[in-house]
C-alpha cells in the first residue's frame, strides 16, 4: 500500500463577477489529477508555472481547501479537517517552503521557530526540547550559537537548512518539498539537496519535490510526474521521462534543459526547433478541444501518458522504429 | 525518535549547558534596549520622553492634593486676578477660581481619558482588525459590516446625544462612551495588514506546524505588525487628547464642577478673556500643544526602532 493516495485532485476557484457579485466561473488550477506517494521515495512533480504544482503540494499538506478530491493516508481521508486533527496529520506531513525568508517569521528567534512543531505535537520538558533544537542545529550544519538569533542573520541557504531543520523535528514520513532550492545559488543548491538526500537515507523519509528544474529532478527523483494546465500529461520512472518521453510537452520541458557541449551546438538547436515544429503543428493532436490534458493511458507498468490510446499506439510504434 | 536524533547528531545532554550559554551570549540585543538606544540618539525625542513622563507623574501627584469642590467655588473677590497676584501663580478665572489649580486638575482628567479611551479602543480594534483580517470569508464579512454601520453613525452627535441621555455621568462612563466610536479607524488599519500578512509563508509554515488560530493572530502575525501597532497607539493617544478637550471645549464633555483642559480653553469664547486676560485660556493651550507634539516625537523614535533599516541608535 502506498504512503499517500490522491485521487482525483481537484481544486477549482471561483470567479465572481456581474452586479450581483455571482459566481460566473471558475480557474481550475489543478483538475483531477491522481499519483501515489510510496514509503521512502522522492516523487517529482515537474511543470511550468502556473501549472497547479504548488498548490497540489499544499493540498497534500492541508493548506488548500481542495473542491472535490481523496487523498488516503493511513486509510483516511485527510481532506476533512477532522481527519488531520485525529490522526495529528502534519506530525507525520511536513512542508519545505520555496522562500525561506519568508516562511521563517522574522520576529521570533531559531530556537523558537524550530521547536515550535515539537511543542505542538510532542510533549517535551524544557531541557529535553533545547536538546533536541541543538541536535536538529547540529544534524543541519548550524553551530549553536544559531539558537537565539533571528532569521535575517542567516544567508539564504542557511535559512534554507533551518526550514529543513524545522520540516525533520518531528521525524515525518513525508515532506512536501515546494520548490526548496529555485530560490537559492547553484553551489548553495547543492548542498541543500545532498543534505535533504542524506536525511533522506537515514530518517526514511518521502519527499514530494516539485520543481521545474529538470536537472534538480532527475538528481533528486525516481518517479517522475509531469503537470501542465492542471492536469497531469505523463507519468513514470527516471528513465521513462527521460529516455522515452511521449508527450509532447515533456519534450518540449527537456529539449529546454541547457547543454553546455559546446561541440554539438548545432545539432541541440536543430533538436530543439524540431520539437518546437512538431509542437506547434501538432498541438491539436495532444491537446482536446479546450486546449486540456487527455485522460492518463498506461502503456507499460510503471509509464502513463495523456493521450488518446490510437495516438500512443502510433507514437510507441515510431519510437520503438527510432529506437531499433 | 530519541535514539534516531543521538545516533546522526554528536551533541548529547552533557553538552546543553555550554552551548546554551555559549549562544546566549552571540545573541541579538532585546527590542527594550534598542528602542533605548534609539531614544539616546535622538536628543529632542528624549527630551520629549522626559516631558510627558515628568508632567504625567506631576500632574497626577498634585491632583491629590487639591480639593476639587473648594478650587471650583466662586470667588467675586478674585475676579480675573492677574498671574502673580493675590497668591495665584497663574492668576484667576471669571469665577475667581485658580488657573494653576483648574491646570493641574484639568490636565489629569484630560490625560486620564486619553490614556483610558486609547487602552480600551485601540485593544478592541487591533483584536477586532486581527480576527477580522486572519479568518476572511463569512467572518470578515460579517464584521466588516458591524464596522460599516458604526462608521455611518455620526460620531460626534451621538456622542453629544449620550451624554445628555445618561443622568449621571462622570469620566469613567464618558471614556466608555467614547471607546464605543473610537474603535474603527484602528481596526480597519489592522485588518488591511493582517489581510496581507496571513498570506505568508511563515503563517502557513505555522498551520502545518499545528499551532491553532489564535496563538497564530496574536502570537505569529500580531509581533509582526507591532511597529503598526506602536504608531497608530502613539498618535491615537495624540488625537484622543483632543477628542476629550474638543467635547468639553463644546460643553458635552465632563461635568461642569470637573475642569478639564477643554473647559479651561472655553474661557477663549469670551472676547474680553482674549484680548485683556490671556492668562485664563493660553496656559492650557500651550500645554497640549506640547504634549501632542512630544507625543508624537515619542512614536517616532519607536517607529524607528522597529524598523532596522530607519535606526539611528548605535547597533551594539
Amino acid at each position: 500500500m502506498s504512503l499517500v493516495e490522491i485521487k482525483d485532485l481537484k481544486v477549482h476557484y471561483p470567479i465572481r463577477s456581474g452586479f450581483w457579485n455571482r459566481v460566473t466561473d471558475s480557474v481550475k488550477a489543478v483538475d483531477g489529477i491522481s499519483f501515489n506517494i510510496e514509503a521512502g521515495e522522492t516523487y517529482g512533480l515537474v511543470g511550468e508555472s502556473g501549472s497547479g504544482k504548488s498548490t497540489t503540494g499544499k493540498s497534500v499538506v492541508g493548506l488548500e481547501k481542495v473542491t472535490s478530491s481523496s487523498i488516503m493516508y493511513k486509510g483516511k481521508d485527510i481532506t476533512k479537517k477532522a481527519n488531520r486533527k485525529s490522526l495529528d496529520y502534519n506530525h507525520d506531513v511536513q512542508m519545505i517552503f520555496q522562500d525561506s525568508l519568508s516562511s521563517l517569521n522574522p520576529r521570533k528567534r531559531i530556537e523558537d521557530i524550530i521547536a515550535e512543531p515539537l511543542r505542538n505535537f510532542e510533549n517535551l520538558s524544557k531541557d529535553e526540547e533545547k536538546l533536541r533544537v541543538l541536535q536538529l542545529l547540529d544534524i543541519v550544519g548550524l553551530d549553536a550559537d544559531a539558537l537565539y538569533k533571528y532569521p535575517h542573520q542567516f544567508s539564504g541557504g542557511q535559512r534554507q537548512r533551518i526550514g529543513v531543520a524545522r520540516a525533520v523535528a518531528t521525524n515525518p514520513k513525508l515532506i512536501i518539498a515546494d520548490e526548496p532550492v529555485s530560490a537559492l545559488d547553484l553551489s548553495v543548491q547543492a548542498q541543500v539537496l545532498n543534505f535533504m538526500k542524506k536525511i533522506q537515507r537515514e530518517f526514511g523519509i518521502s519527499y514530494l519535490f516539485i520543481s521545474h528544474d529538470l536537472g534538480v529532478v532527475r538528481h533528486m527523483c525516481n518517479n517522475i510526474a509531469i503537470m501542465n494546465r492542471g492536469r497531469l500529461v505523463e507519468i513514470g520512472t527516471r528513465d521513462d521521462i527521460y529516455n522515452h518521453p511521449l508527450h509532447i510537452y515533456t519534450k518540449r520541458l527537456l529539449a529546454a534543459i541547457p547543454e553546455t557541449n559546446v561541440n554539438d551546438r548545432a545539432k541541440h538547436r536543430a533538436n530543439r526547433l524540431a520539437v518546437e515544429e512538431v509542437y506547434r503543428e501538432q498541438q491539436d493532436k495532444y491537446y482536446d478541444d479546450e486546449g486540456k490534458a487527455y485522460p492518463l493511458v498506461q502503456i507499460s507498468p510503471t509509464h502513463s501518458v495523456a493521450l488518446p490510446e490510437d495516438v500512443a499506439k502510433e507514437l510507441i510504434l515510431k519510437e520503438g522504429e527510432v529506437q531499433a | 525518535m530519541e535514539e534516531n536524533l543521538n545516533k546522526h547528531s554528536n551533541i548529547s545532554a552533557a553538552d546543553l549547558d555550554r552551548l546554551t550559554k555559549e549562544a546566549n551570549e552571540e545573541a541579538t540585543p532585546s527590542s527594550a534596549k534598542i528602542i533605548w538606544n534609539e531614544f539616546k540618539a535622538d536628543k529632542p525625542a528624549m527630551a520629549a520622553l522626559i516631558i510627558i513622563i515628568a508632567f504625567i507623574i506631576f500632574v497626577m501627584i498634585a491632583s491629590l492634593f487639591i480639593d476639587t469642590p473648594k478650587m471650583m467655588e466662586t470667588n467675586i473677590l478674585n475676579y480675573n486676578a492677574a498671574p502673580g497676584s493675590n497668591g495665584f501663580l497663574l492668576g484667576a478665572d471669571t469665577g475667581g477660581r485658580s488657573v494653576g489649580q483648574q491646570l493641574i486638575v484639568g490636565a489629569r482628567n484630560s490625560i486620564g481619558i486619553a490614556i483610558g479611551l486609547t487602552i480600551i479602543s485601540s485593544t478592541f480594534g487591533i483584536c477586532w482588525g486581527l480576527i477580522s483580517g486572519y479568518f476572511n470569508g463569512y467572518i470578515d464579512w460579517g464584521m466588516q459590516r458591524v464596522y460599516d454601520f458604526m462608521m455611518m453613525l455620526p460620531m460626534t452627535m451621538m456622542i453629544i446625544v449620550l451624554v445628555t441621555i445618561i443622568k449621571n455621568y462622570n469620566a469613567v462612563t464618558l471614556t466608555l462612551i467614547f471607546s464605543i466610536f473610537y474603535w474603527e479607524g484602528t481596526s480597519r488599519l489592522i485588518r488591511s495588514r493582517t489581510l496581507s500578512e496571513s498570506e505568508k509563508d511563515y503563517v502557513a509554515a505555522s498551520k502545518t506546524s499545528g499551532t491553532g488560530s489564535f496563538k497564530i493572530i496574536f502570537h505569529e502575525i500580531m509581533p509582526n505588525i507591532s511597529s503598526l501597532i506602536i504608531v497608530d497607539t502613539t498618535l491615537s493617544f495624540a488625537e484622543n487628547i483632543g477628542v476629550e478637550t474638543g467635547l468639553s471645549y463644546l460643553g458635552f464633555g465632563l461635568p461642569l464642577q470637573t475642569p478639564s483642559l477643554g473647559t479651561l480653553i472655553a474661557n477663549a469664547n469670551d472676547p474680553n478673556n482674549i484680548t485683556q486676560y490671556w492668562w485664563t485660556w493660553l496656559p492650557a493651550a500651550l500645554l497640549i500643544i506640547v504634549l501632542c507634539l512630544s507625543i508624537s516625537y515619542v512614536g517616532q523614535v519607536v517607529r524607528r526602532a522597529a524598523d532596522a533599516s530607519q535606526r539611528h541608535g548605535a547597533a551594539d
